[in-house]
């Protein structure tokens, strides 16, 4: 369960967020949607603790996103952005080491890689070093290393980004699974098809805003539109940043 | 604390083994670790070549142009075992190409000159850029002035002046030079040497785990994990420090084999004994050191925009606190207590004392490591303080 209040932040004189609010409930997919620069990896990194907000809170489970950071990323898992690998190590290695870091020991944690290993499908890499992974590899790679500690939230930006596809296929597979899984998972994206295929419920971000709220249902009546995406651009008035 | 201690050891133990991983540069930092006393060695062996060769046990040879114009001179010079040749008629040529040391050139004056009691002019074509011509020069030289010193006494003599007249002052030189300490002036270069390498020895882990890191863009996965920045900070430090101080136990034990296995005396003309003991102590003495300059090197990897950049002035950073050490080797420093309070100075100051032989004070041991511990630590304040800004993980951007 994330909720977040009223979020405002700035960069130096950029204004990145003024005032998002919303509720991503357990067992429900929630996709952030917007074009990009919108705010939606600002909002996500407030969440997973990486940046303090000027104003507003954001709270996961109950605990707070600034006074409580370490019970905060306990409690998630997280996707962001930019998900490099270490090089050098293999996949199992680089999940390993988060499992790790999250006090996971002995066969607890190579049972749960095993598991996550299997639900990605990447037996044939797990032993390999990844330098040299595909951009679906790395991705299966850097969402296994979020997950290893079987958060009850999981926070995923933008996770089919330059993926193929099939990878993109799985992707989607493995996210309802989550929702099946009674997580509560929550997506930014800019892609109009993946957010109305998944997700339970729908933010527009627009200009540090959220431009409008729903399920994907009442979005379009709402908007009076007969598509997710028309409904998208009637509620953010433009079709900046729009990808099919 | 019992978790706080487990996650840091998580952290060190991979990136432990992350970097052990990266033979290229591990191999790499280990060969430049063994120029330093390779360089040493080479350059006692090479300098106690030519400097300390024993010019007085070979015969002089000497070119002289114009040896008819001063036959009491050229006799003179014979009679201290100079043998005389003719010289050649482009005298500053040939010494300018290096084919002889030095020439002498009496010119057709001489004799007008000497007769009449003015100063009669001798030539002498050298080039004091060559060190290995230094002795031969000055023994010309000072023969030469020997032989004016004595016609000029001769005179005097013949005028009924007591020559002491002209000794107002009497100059006695008493060089307490043993030559021990003469060659030592190359080893004094390693107090510099090993500052150098204490500085740069594990920069190749040190940028990996921080700018590296960064760069990589996995930083910001990490900075997720249920850890507190400081454990993060303080395993990435820890993780290099086994790799600065292998590079130093390296280089030291490098020094001392080959001191102990190459017969300097044959180059020098004087035993060195470079005991295991005296090694052990340099070490130790740096140990402080590899502390600060890990910490130091952390925060402006930490600080610098990308892994290149932390790269330039990582390496910058590593010559500047080598420079008095460099200095030393020629100008060697009096302990005070201010100095023994500068981290690295002041253990570059007790190594320099040990090579020369003397005796440590226990004090300035003790201060120099207590106050380059502190400021280790404050290093690693700050390092822990650049990890908890936001603006961490845009470094790249």
């Amino acid at each position: 369960m994330i909720s977040v209040s009223n979020l405002h932040k700035t960069f130096g004189k950029v204004t990145a967020l003024k005032g998002v609010s919303f509720n991503a409930p357990d067992g429900c997919i929630t996709g952030l949607l917007g074009p990009n620069g919108a705010g939606k990896t600002t909002t996500l990194r407030i969440i997973y603790t990486i940046l303090h907000p000027d104003k507003g809170t954001a709270s996961v489970d109950g605990f707070d996103t600034v006074k409580d950071q370490l019970k905060v990323r306990k409690c998630i898992g997280a996707l962001p952005d930019s998900h490099g690998l270490y090089p050098r190590l293999t996949a199992r290695e680089n999940i390993r080491y988060f499992g790790r870091l999250h006090g996971l020991r002995g066969e607890a944690l190579e049972k749960g890689i095993d598991n996550l290993i299997r639900l990605l499908d990447m037996q044939e890499i797990a032993e390999r070093r990844t330098e040299g992974f595909s951009s679906g590899e790395r991705v299966k790679v850097a969402i296994a290393r979020a997950l290893v500690h079987n958060p009850k939230n999981v926070l995923l930006d933008e996770p089919t980004v330059g993926l193929d596809v099939m990878s993109t296929r799985a992707m989607r597979t493995f996210i309802e699974r989550l929702r099946e899984e009674g997580k509560c998972v929550l997506f930014s994206s800019h892609i109009m098809q993946e957010v109305s295929a998944l997700c339970d419920y729908v933010v527009i971000i627009s200009n540090g805003e959220v431009a409008a709220s729903g399920t994907p249902d009442t979005l379009r009546e709402k908007t009076g539109q007969e598509n997710l995406e028309d409904a998208f651009v009637a509620a953010i008035g433009s079709e900046e940043g729009l990808v099919r | 604390m019992r978790s706080s201690l487990d996650r840091m050891m998580v952290v060190l133990s991979k990136e432990i083994i992350d970097n052990l991983r990266d033979k290229r540069s591990f191999l790499t930092s280990l060969i430049t670790t063994l120029v330093t006393p390779a360089l040493l060695l080479g350059l006692v062996v090479v300098m106690g070549k030519t400097i300390f060769k024993n010019v007085d046990e070979s015969e002089l040879i000497l070119p002289v142009v114009g040896a008819e114009n001063a036959p009491g001179l050229i006799k003179y010079l014979e009679q201290n075992g100079v043998v005389i040749e003719p010289g050649p008629d482009n005298p500053q040529e040939v010494i300018k190409n290096g084919d002889e040391d030095v020439i002498i050139v009496i010119p057709e004056g001489y004799g007008e000159d000497f007769s009449a009691s003015r100063p009669a002019a001798v030539q002498i074509v050298m080039d004091t850029s060559r060190t290995s011509a230094m002795r031969t020069i000055s023994k010309v030289e000072s023969l030469v002035n020997s032989y004016g010193t004595m016609i000029g006494t001769l005179r005097l003599y013949a005028r009924g002046v007591n020559p002491m007249i002209l000794q107002a002052v009497a100059v006695e030189q008493i060089d307490v030079a043993t030559p021990e300490s003469q060659a030592m002036m190359f080893l004094n270069m390693l107090p510099f040497m090993l500052t150098i390498i204490i500085f740069s020895g594990g920069s190749y882990v040190i940028i990996d785990t921080t700018a590296g890191e960064r760069e990589r863009t996995s930083l910001e996965p990490l900075l997720i994990n249920p850890a507190n920045r400081w454990e993060l900070v303080l395993g990435k430090y820890l993780a290099a420090i086994p790799f600065v101080t292998l590079a130093l136990a390296v280089t030291l034990s490098a020094f001392a084999i080959g001191f102990n296995l190459i017969r300097v005396e044959e180059f020098l003309g004087v035993q060195i004994s470079i005991s295991w003991k005296t090694i052990s102590s340099i070490f130790l003495i740096c140990l402080p050191v590899v502390l600060f300059a890990t910490g130091l090197q952390m925060i402006v990897a930490t600080a610098t925009r990308s892994f290149k950049e932390a790269q330039t002035y990582v390496s910058l950073i590593s010559f500047l606190p080598a420079l008095p050490g460099a200095f030393l080797a020629f100008l060697p420093s009096e302990s005070e207590l201010w100095k023994m309070m500068v981290p690295s100075y002041g253990q570059q100051l007790l190594i320099d004392q040990i090579m020369r032989g003397e005796g440590l004070a226990q004090n300035d041991i003790f201060i120099s490591a207590i106050v380059t511990v502190v400021a280790a630590l404050v290093l690693l304040l700050i390092a822990v303080h650049l990890y908890k800004r936001e603006q961490i993980i845009f470094g790249t951007k």
